[in-house]
């Protein structure tokens, strides 16, 4: 399985490359053009049960679509549903990561999606909501996000502070806390950050470079209101 | 290699996201080798005298193994449980006190995380428990506390803006009569806050109405039906007690608060500022509930015993309304008659201690006449 992102930027798509019988889960509407060559299927990751808590819990498609290339190779266009960067990543079986619930794009086999519960001040607080995505195994992880992605290195012990709704995957050996941007509770929302997460390495935190809630209040007032 | 990575390292040398490598726990150390082409591929030994442990990641779920090696500090996250028991059954006795408090520190994460959500848990259902079984007495409370001058204000505005729109009878037989009525009942009542200004607009509408602050609407439809002046005055009796037991603001307060609570629930901002319009129209169409019609019935009945006003007026109307379908008779639409109310009235009829009825100055064929 060979991939590249296409156009990057803010509309990119990402290619995907499968050998004969190889097969990639991707995000429901995700594929855009495919070789004949491949099969679309949908498919309820985790059985009924767990694509049901999925769709309530976490907000992300019930269904994911299968694409299998099972009359030969053959390659599929992949796109997200907003504009924004994808990053590829490699899952070696020891790094898993925690996704928020819009950043998954498209997955290999062998990569294992959960749903997960986040702690009450995260979820409460943490701008991702309670559930997020856990997203373990082996092979490809293609992550979305809502404009660029920046990737952030943490060494062990080392600090960052991440606005919240700004994350989009972060690996499991990191923690975080959510805290006041300032130190004063009247000045941490009016300096407009209202609650931050603050980072702990090792690890790496992918973070966008846009915040997608503030993004549709902003838009909400240039739509006309009928009454 | 033939086994895979069970653990991640990290170190100045290594990538951010840490190198993969497989960690077997030995007699004297662990044996880390390395998977990645990245970093140097010799299996590195390290002895357990010089390891530290605790507990990290994001949810204190892994096991973090440090050391300082020939090539600097080194940090393992271990999460698979069968390696971290083997580790921990090999270890020696220094290390041991170090994985009872990662382990202590585990159980304690997890007992607080529990903690907190069957609190959350807790406070969540005793709240919609308690909303559901004592709205009744939070709706009391805060009615109790609106003004009655509130209240009237609130009624006035949508009585001015009714009559607006309707033919009002000003003077006459009927309207005297009604006058008479409201007096003798007022006249009874102790302590009472309201000012009562009773209105018969011509409507065949066979109804009459009650707003908050004591303002009542009667029908020159329902007098018309009426067949003496006792059962008018039974229906007045009824809506009196309305205004009186505060039964319209209780259900505005009610049905604002349920809807208040909806439109926090579903974030519907506009929710809230249409529901402040539309409590100019909610006040007509407020469908009392039936326990506050019990009430107005047991209430009013008392009234008009209180006024020397024969009661019985107020069965018998209620009764033949209820017989038979008899053109618009909206009064029944938000009253419902049942049989079992009827009764209920007369068993309280009953009851009560008998009074010789003072009948009214007017006559009653005359008021109708009038109409």
């Amino acid at each position: 399985m060979k991939s590249e992102v296409l156009y990057p930027g803010a509309f990119p798509m990402v290619r995907v490359e499968l050998a004969a019988g190889e097969n990639i889960k991707a995000e429901s509407g995700a594929m855009v053009a495919c070789s004949p060559t491949i099969d679309i299927e949908s498919k309820m990751e985790g059985g009924f049960l767990g694509a049901l808590s999925r769709k309530f819990l976490t907000g992300e498609k019930f269904f994911f679509q299968t694409l299998r290339a099972s009359r030969g190779p053959g390659e599929a266009l992949l796109a997200p549903t907003v504009p924004g960067e994808i990053v590829i990543l490699e899952l070696d079986g020891v790094n898993d990561y925690m996704v928020q619930k819009d950043g998954f794009l498209a997955g290999a086999d062998g990569i294992v999606i959960e749903n997960k519960m986040q702690g009450l001040s995260r979820g409460l607080l943490g701008g991702e909501g309670f559930f997020i995505l856990n997203i373990s195994g082996k092979g490809m992880l293609v992550l979305n996000s809502f404009g660029a992605i920046h990737k952030i290195e943490l060494k062990p012990n080392q600090e960052y502070i991440v606005d919240n709704s700004h994350l989009v995957a972060w690996s499991s050996t990191t923690s975080y806390n959510i805290e006041k941007a300032t130190s004063g509770w009247v000045a941490s929302f009016t300096s407009g950050e209202g609650f931050v997460c603050r980072f702990r390495g090792p690890g790496l935190v992918y973070i966008q470079s846009r915040n997608p809630g503030s993004f549709g209040a902003w838009i909400r007032q240039f739509i006309p209101v009928s009454e | 290699m033939a086994s895979p990575p069970n653990a991640l390292c990290f170190g100045d040398e290594f990538p951010a996201a840490g190198a993969p490598c497989l960690v077997q726990v030995e007699e004297h150390g662990l044996t880390v080798t390395f998977t990645s082409d990245t970093a140097d591929s010799e299996p590195e030994s390290v002895p357990f005298s010089t390891l530290t442990v605790s507990a990290g990641g994001l949810d204190h779920d892994q096991l973090v193994v440090k050391w300082v090696g020939p090539k600097g500090e080194r940090t393992l996250y271990l999460k698979n449980p069968d390696t971290i028991r083997a580790f921990r059954q090999a270890a020696p006795d220094h290390l041991s006190h170090s994985f009872a408090q990662a382990a202590e520190q585990v159980r304690q994460v997890r007992h607080r995380g529990r903690l907190v959500w069957s609190l959350v848990v807790g406070v969540v259902l005793s709240t919609v428990l308690g909303l559901w079984f004592g709205s009744d007495l939070l709706v009391e409370i805060a009615v109790s506390r609106i003004p009655v001058e509130w209240e009237q204000k609130l009624g006035e505005s949508a009585y001015r803006d009714f009559l607006s729109h309707q033919e009002v009878m000003k003077e006459g037989p009927a309207v005297a009569a009604l006058g008479e009525m409201t007096q003798r009942m007022t006249a009874q009542i102790p302590d009472n806050p309201y000012k009562f200004e009773v209105t018969v607009v011509k409507s065949d509408v066979i109804n009459a109405f009650a707003l908050p602050g004591g303002y009542v609407v009667v029908f020159t439809g329902l007098m018309k039906k009426a067949e003496s002046g006792e059962e008018v005055a039974g229906v007045l009796s009824h809506e009196l007690n309305h205004v009186l037991q505060r039964h319209g603001l209780e259900r505005i307060v009610k049905n604002l608060g349920l809807m208040a609570v909806a439109a926090i629930v579903f974030g519907n901002q506009q929710g809230l500022v249409g529901m402040m319009k539309q409590l100019g129209v909610e006040l007509f169409t407020l469908k009392f509930g039936r326990e506050q019609e019990t009430e107005a019935d047991l209430k009013g009945l008392q009234l008009l015993q209180r006024a020397r006003i024969d009661p019985s007026g107020m069965i018998t109307f209620f009764e033949r309304l209820s017989e038979k379908d008899q053109g618009r008779m909206e009064w029944l639409s938000t009253h419902p008659m049942s049989a079992a109310r009827a009764e209920r009235l007369k068993a309280e009829l009953a009851a009560l201690p008998k009074k010789l009825p003072e009948p009214f100055m007017f006559d009653w064929k005359q008021v109708q006449a009038g109409l």
